[in-house]
This record gives structure tokens, C-alpha cells and sequence, in this order.
């Protein structure tokens, strides 16, 4: 690739000091034990060692746990709206794996979708993601059974990938070109170190070992929707947290509260999960008040309603559902034990 | 079964609380600071004393607001905790003496709960003169106004509370990041 | 104990004494093991025991029906017994397949001392009181303490009381106190104020997931106070005020019900010490009213019990 470039590992603190003049970086961190996406403190690398990936998606960068949309005050007519501040601050993320990434673009035809959320799309503007290959994936990771791989560039800006004693640098899209064009102390590339990085990225390929069959999957599913027992036994030790749907990088259902104090208030966005047993309830009925209908509704939302509807997997074989469940229910079982009918 | 809000007395530098809507309730300050108490009184024995405080003319501090219940054992912990949260210095339980509860049992239920409540929140941080219990009979007129002014004073000695003051932005950003 | 226990499952099942059997198979994960809930004879061959057989299984027992057979280390033994007191499942409902436990591996724990992650071991084995890892095909040796969760560290009930099937010869308690209770003696030596920061701080990264609450067998209100609307307690915005508020009201609301089983710990996807507030629960009600939960079904739980004097040295 003619405007690939590589740094070697030792010199990535003095690249991001290089960057942070420009944007606010962040970078993967392990406070308290958990990794996570956090602000660089403009120092500490040592996440080239462990980083495997977070427990927080990236998603929260985009679209976080809770935000507040806005004020309101009660006037004589109507209500004043006082929306917060535009930050106009630029951000970079490095270190975003390539199945977060293809998240990010998922989400963005949500949010896109019949009405254009601010919210998320003024900070995916404002983001530029550097992507790093993965060369230690999970044994709960499965993208590849999703058309996506541990090298998998297409949803990032820059790509980065572990050769072993430095990264091989890819631009990928405009913005990511122009800001590899402008950032100093990156040397060319030999061909040498091209075959490497694909060298490196089928390697990490082959290192997955976790296989959903999706073939047919949503005919599959479609056959035994009507199935109860089956999804009764799937979802019997379910306990209905919200674990795998705020894990997961391409949830992104949310709830609208306001806080009242008579005539003024807030209104906030934040995390709801159709695991929840109150998510459907409402005053005459709740459609999923049973475990096994809503067990049965997360899967086929993600391998079946959703590509129908707007044509992409919900998923992208991140594995942290299966990963962080307190009871290990497994996503890749359920689809891989499909019956074939009711 | 909501707290019956009819019979709270919120003097006029509150305004009226609309009880559904909780959350966003934040008690305006006065322009120097003076603890806000307040006050949870079992209808049958406490708040009777605390009328015949009133009717005896027998002064005490003006700091405490108080709420009705029907027994000092309705009394949930979250109400407390909800109180502090709301920005009051500190929140008095009083019910019947032992023994003496017009519901046979509920002030043994309160007991247990109070004390439970009093020691886990110290240890998570919060100063234990803000929870305060006692048990004042109808005809305890005095003791009332003596306990009133001492828990005032405890307040006095604690300090504003500032628990759940929050600094940042209310941005679920800072949560993300 | 595992060839018992499948033999003895498929026998009460054959009976009819039981319709179905809650218990634990291996997990997807390496080193896990997941709940395995059946009416399946076929599939009782699933069942196993051993070191990480972490959840507790109690937490099934709440609003089913029929009679459930239930495989239970010590601290989940309490909590049936717990569950028994407050009425939520029926003695005579439930069949106790006992587990005299050793103490169950934590992952986290054996992550820091191998330097690696779980899915890079090779092998992780609890022989009295060592544990062996297996890195790369290198074996290295850790003193069992500092590998088991901090609550088995101070378990005082490791067999189950409360049985009707025993599994193996009684466990002899060796609880360490002071170890299961490191976290929070370093709270305890902190001025209030700066206690009250360590919690502002480890509420600021909760999500809100309900994990916690989920797998705790002690939390079985139909409508959790969090889901009220009229009042509205407390947003169901994971700010740190609400989310404060909600787990300390939650340790309380569990008071009397806690085994200190250390689930909703390890349940926490963001690390949130948890059991250190919920284990000072159960030393104060301990300390106060001499309340040891899940020892006698037929004592009235804690709340409802009562002494004609005490605690009151902290009421005027």
C-alpha cells in the first residue's frame, strides 16, 4: 500500500503526545481492574502489553451510559429548552477493535435511521477512531463467523497492526489519511513489512476458535420461533440483568427520564435492555413478562429481525456477552443448537 | 401506600414538594446556613407530643420539619437516604416507647431497622448525627423540644451536608470516559 | 462426589420425588461452570463438582413450582434456609443435595497471580491447600488463600446444615477473618469522609445492570423500589447519587438474608467491591441482634423477630 507508514512500539508514547496537541486521546486503561476506553493520562503505554479488549464497549464514548439532553424551565406558554453546550472538542480513540468498530457503524444506521440523534452523531463526527488489529483474541470471540477478522479495517480511520517490534500503519478513510499525512515520526513501509501485517492478521484469523453457523440462520430461527420449550430450556438460567445488552457494542436501546422539581427539570438519556422484565410492560398487558419471550426476542433481534429490516447482523462476535454473563449464558450455543422446528 | 403529605409542615422557605416526583426536589438554602431536620412522627404517640409542645408554647427549634406516619415502623431506610439526598442535614425518627405502640409491634420493627441503618451508614461514610432515633410518648411534651434542640445542635456541630452534592456536570460522559 | 450426585439425581427423578434438578455442568468458558436446570434424565450425566462452581443457585428457587432437587454448597444451603424463613419456597418442596465445600476458585485472583488470562491457562487444580496453576506447560504452586474468593476465606458454614442428601464428610470450618475481610478493614481506617469518596468514586462506573440484585436469592421483591414510579426513589440514570442510594438501600433491604455467598461481587462486570458492603451487613446484624442468617428454618426472620430490650442505646 503506497501511503502506508510504521512506528516501532517504543515510540507510540511520543505518537499519541503527538496527537494530544490536536485531540483529547484515549486509550485502553485497566483502573480498577476493568478494562475500559479511558482519557490517556499522557503517560502510561503499558497497555500495549495486556490490552486485549474492554469490558465497556466504545459505544459509551458515542452513546454513554447515561447523558443529560437538556434543561427545561416552565414558562408563562410552552416550556424553555436549554440544550448543553456543542462540545467542539475533538476526540481520538486508539486502540478500537475492529468488531467494535463495525459496531460504530451499525449503531450509525440507528441513529441515522428516521431521525438524526445529535447526541451520537455530533461525537462520531468528532472521533477520529484508530483501530489496532488483534493478535490475542478471546476464546469467546467469534467475529469471524460474522464476515468480520482481527484485521478488519473497514470501520476505522487508521489502521494499526502488531508486527512484533513495532505497527504496521494503514489510512483508511479521508480523515484518517489526512491526519497520517500531518503526524511526524512514522517511517515508510517495505514490502517486507506489508507481507508481515497479513502475515500477522491470518494468524489472529486462524486463532479463533468460536464458531456460530450462520447459514440459513434466519430461516433457522424463523422455524422455531413457536418453539416454548426450547426457549424455555435456553432461558432458564437467564437471571434478566442488563449484563449482555449494556455489554454489548451494538445495543442500543435507551430509556428518557426527567427529574421534576416543579416548574423546571432535566431530561436524561440512558442504558435500558429488553432483558428487563418491566421494558415491555405497560398498562393493559406486558407481552414479554415471561423470561423465555424475551431470551427469544434478544436473539432473534440480533440474527434475524434486524437483517431483515435493515439488512446487517446486530452482532459482531465481540463476546463479551458471553464472557461477563454471571451464569455464562452463551449466545453461540443457543444459535449452534437451533431445533429444526417447533 | 404514599406518606400521607397532607399533614407535612413545610414552612415557607420550602417550596411544596410534590411527593410523586422526588428526585428532582432540591431545598432551597436559607442566606446562612441552618440545619434542616427532618422529622418522621408516629401519629399515635410522637406527633401528639410534638402538638402538645406546640399548644403548651413550649419552645423548639424551628429546623425540623415534620412528616406524619402512621407508625415509626413505616419508616423505610430509603426514606432517609432519600432525605439526604434531597439536601436535608438530617433526618429524627420517633415513635411510642416500647411496648407502648399502638400497633402492638411496629416500634420493634423500627428499632431493628434504625439501628441497622444507623451503624451501616456510618460505615459507608455518612456522619451519624444524622440519623437520630427516639421514642417520645403523647404526653412527653418536654422531652420532645429537649430532643429537637439537641439533634439541631448535633447538626449544628456536623455541618451542611454535602453528600450528594455533585461537582461535574451531570454529563454521563465523565462515566464513559 | 460427582458420580453420587448423578446417581442420586436420576434416582430421585425416576421416583418422581423431584420434577426437576437445578445444579451446575461445565460451562462454555474454560474453568466455568454454568447452572444446568432439567427435567431431563439424560441430561443429570452433565452434572459435575468441582472447583468453580461459583453461582448460587438459590436464586432459581423463587417462584417456581412443583418440587425442585437443588445442589448447594454451605452458603447457598443458608439461603434456602433463608428463603424457607420468609416464606418463598416450601421445606417440604425442595430436595438439598449438600456440598461440603473447600472453597471455590476465584478467576480473578488466579488471573493476577499467573500473570494471565483465564483463556490462556492450561490448568487451574485446588488440592487441600494449595492451588497448582499450569502456564505454557509449567506448573507453579500458590498457598490456597490467595486464590479462593475472600468470602470462602472467612466461611464459618462450608457444610451445608440444612440437607436432605449429603454428598461427602463434613468440611471443618477454618475461617480467616481477617483475610476475607481486608477490603473492608482498609475502609474502616479510613476517616468517614474519605469512605464516602471511595464510594462516590466506585459508583461513579456503575452501569445500572441489575446483576447484583439478579443473582442475590435474598432479592425477591416482585417490584424492586428502583422500578417505582409513584414515587420515583431514584432514577433509573446511573448517576452516582442513585446509584449509591440504590446499592446501600439494597444492603439494607437484604439485611438477614445475606450469606455472604459473594455473588453479586463477582457478578459486577465493573469491579465494584460489592461484598464490602455487604458483609459489614452481616456483621452488624450479627453484632447487634445475634442474628446468624440461614441457621434455623423455623426462626422468624430477622425483621419480624424482635427482643423486648435492645439496641437501645442508640435511640434517646
Amino acid at each position: 500500500m503506497a501511503d502506508s507508514k510504521r512506528i516501532n512500539k517504543e515510540d507510540i508514547g511520543r505518537l499519541l503526545d503527538e496527537w494530544s496537541k490536536e485531540f483529547s486521546v484515549s486509550v485502553p486503561s485497566r483502573e480498577n481492574g476493568m478494562p475500559a476506553v479511558l482519557p490517556w493520562d499522557g503517560k502510561d503505554t503499558s497497555f500495549l502489553e495486556w490490552y486485549r479488549n474492554t469490558v465497556i464497549p466504545p459505544k459509551a464514548n458515542f452513546f454513554p451510559p447515561y447523558e443529560k439532553m437538556f434543561d427545561f424551565q416552565k414558562e408563562a406558554e410552552g416550556y424553555h429548552l436549554e440544550l448543553p453546550p456543542s462540545d467542539k472538542q475533538k476526540y481520538l480513540i486508539f486502540g478500537i477493535r475492529p468488531c467494535d468498530a463495525r459496531a460504530l457503524t451499525m449503531l450509525d444506521t440507528v441513529f441515522q435511521d428516521t431521525y438524526q440523534d445529535p447526541y451520537y452523531l455530533s461525537r462520531r463526527a468528532n472521533t477520529v477512531l484508530v483501530g489496532l488489529g488483534c493478535t490475542n483474541p478471546y476464546d469467546s470471540c467469534f467475529c469471524t463467523s460474522l464476515g468480520i477478522g482481527p484485521g478488519e479495517s473497514t470501520d476505522v480511520d487508521l489502521m494499526f497492526t502488531d508486527t512484533g517490534d513495532g505497527f504496521f500503519i494503514e489510512p483508511v478513510s479521508d480523515k484518517g489519511r489526512e491526519l497520517l499525512a500531518a503526524t511526524g515520526g512514522v517511517e515508510d513501509t517495505l514490502e517486507a513489512d506489508e507481507a508481515r501485517a497479513k502475515d500477522v492478521k491470518k494468524a489472529a484469523y486462524r486463532k479463533i476458535i468460536r464458531r456460530v453457523d450462520t447459514g440459513d440462520i434466519q430461516q433457522r430461527l424463523a422455524a422455531c420461533f413457536e418453539n416454548q420449550d426450547y426457549w424455555e430450556k435456553v432461558a432458564a438460567k437467564c437471571v434478566s440483568c442488563g449484563i449482555c445488552t449494556f455489554l454489548c457494542p451494538t445495543c442500543y436501546c435507551f430509556d428518557i427520564n426527567d427529574e421534576l422539581s416543579q416548574d423546571e427539570g432535566t431530561r436524561f438519556r440512558s442504558w435500558d435492555s429488553c432483558s428487563f422484565p418491566i421494558y415491555t410492560r405497560m398498562p393493559m398487558e406486558n407481552p414479554r413478562q415471561e423470561k423465555w419471550r424475551r431470551v427469544r426476542q434478544k436473539v432473534c433481534h440480533k440474527y434475524w429481525f434486524y437483517p431483515t429490516n435493515l439488512d446487517i447482523t446486530a452482532c459482531t462476535g465481540c463476546g463479551r456477552c458471553i464472557r461477563l454473563c454471571p451464569v455464562n449464558w452463551d449466545i453461540t450455543q443457543t444459535l449452534n443448537n437451533l431445533p429444526a422446528s417447533s | 401506600m404514599p406518606v400521607t403529605s397532607q399533614h407535612a409542615r413545610m414552612p415557607s422557605s420550602v417550596c411544596s414538594i410534590d411527593i410523586l416526583h422526588l428526585t428532582g426536589v432540591k431545598l432551597k438554602q436559607a442566606k446562612e446556613w441552618e440545619p434542616k431536620l427532618l422529622g418522621f412522627l408516629c401519629r399515635w404517640c410522637s406527633y401528639a407530643g410534638a402538638d402538645l409542645a406546640g399548644t403548651s408554647r413550649k419552645k423548639y427549634p424551628a429546623n425540623i420539619r415534620i412528616i406524619k406516619v402512621p407508625c415509626s415502623g413505616r419508616v423505610d431506610p430509603l426514606f432517609i437516604l432519600k432525605a439526604l439526598q434531597m439536601g436535608f442535614d438530617g433526618v429524627l425518627v420517633s415513635g411510642c416507647h416500647p411496648g407502648d405502640c399502638h400497633y402492638q409491634t411496629g416500634n420493634y420493627r423500627a428499632r431493628r431497622r434504625i439501628a441497622i441503618t444507623k451503624k451501616f451508614l456510618e460505615y459507608a461514610g455518612i456522619e451519624p448525627e444524622r440519623l437520630q432515633a427516639s421514642w417520645v410518648s403523647a404526653s412527653e411534651a418536654v422531652k420532645f423540644t429537649g430532643v429537637v434542640t439537641e439533634v439541631t445542635k448535633g447538626l449544628e456541630r456536623v455541618g451542611a451536608n454535602k453528600l450528594f452534592a455533585d461537582e461535574r456536570q451531570g454529563d454521563g460522559t465523565a462515566t464513559a470516559q | 462426589m460427582e458420580q453420587r450426585l448423578r446417581s442420586e439425581v436420576k434416582a430421585l427423578l425416576k421416583q418422581g420425588k423431584i420434577d426437576r434438578v437445578i445444579g451446575f455442568e461445565p460451562g462454555s468458558l474454560k474453568f466455568t461452570t454454568t447452572p444446568l436446570i432439567t427435567s431431563d434424565g439424560d441430561d443429570v450425566d452433565r452434572l459435575v463438582i468441582n472447583p468453580f462452581i461459583v453461582n448460587n443457585l438459590s436464586v432459581y428457587l423463587t417462584g417456581t413450582s412443583g418440587r425442585v432437587g437443588i445442589v448447594a454448597k454451605g452458603c447457598d444451603s443458608r439461603s434456602i434456609v433463608s428463603l424457607i424463613q420468609d416464606n418463598k419456597v416450601l421445606r417440604e418442596n425442595v430436595v438439598i443435595i449438600g456440598i461440603p465445600c473447600s472453597g471455590v476458585i476465584d478467576l480473578t485472583k488466579v488471573e493476577r497471580l499467573a500473570g494471565k488470562d483465564r483463556d490462556e491457562l492450561d490448568d487451574i487444580v485446588h488440592q487441600g491447600d494449595k492451588i497448582t496453576v499450569t502456564v505454557d506447560g509449567k506448573k507453579k504452586e500458590f498457598p490456597a488463600s490467595e486464590a479462593l474468593f475472600d468470602n470462602c476465606l472467612g466461611c464459618e458454614f462450608p457444610t451445608p446444615r440444612e440437607y436432605d442428601i449429603l454428598l461427602d464428610e463434613p468440611v471443618t470450618p477454618t475461617p480467616d477473618k481477617a483475610i476475607s475481610e481486608q477490603k473492608l478493614d482498609s475502609l474502616r481506617e479510613m476517616p468517614q469522609e474519605q469512605r464516602w469518596q471511595f464510594w462516590k468514586e466506585e459508583f461513579s462506573r456503575c452501569i445500572r445492570c441489575y446483576a447484583c440484585r439478579n443473582v442475590c436469592p435474598a432479592c425477591f421483591c416482585e417490584r424492586c423500589f428502583v422500578e417505582e414510579s409513584e414515587p420515583q426513589w431514584v432514577l433509573p440514570v446511573p448517576r452516582w447519587q442513585d446509584n449509591l442510594i440504590f446499592q446501600v438501600i439494597r444492603s439494607i433491604h437484604v439485611a438477614g438474608r445475606c450469606t455472604d455467598c459473594g455473588e453479586c461481587e463477582r457478578a459486577c462486570p465493573v469491579n465494584i467491591p460489592l461484598r464490602s458492603l455487604t458483609r459489614e451487613m452481616d456483621n452488624l446484624v450479627e453484632e447487634l441482634f445475634h442474628y446468624k442468617v440461614g441457621i434455623d428454618k423455623e426462626a422468624p426472620p430477622l425483621f419480624i423477630a424482635y427482643e423486648l430490650e435492645e439496641a437501645e442505646d442508640l435511640i434517646r
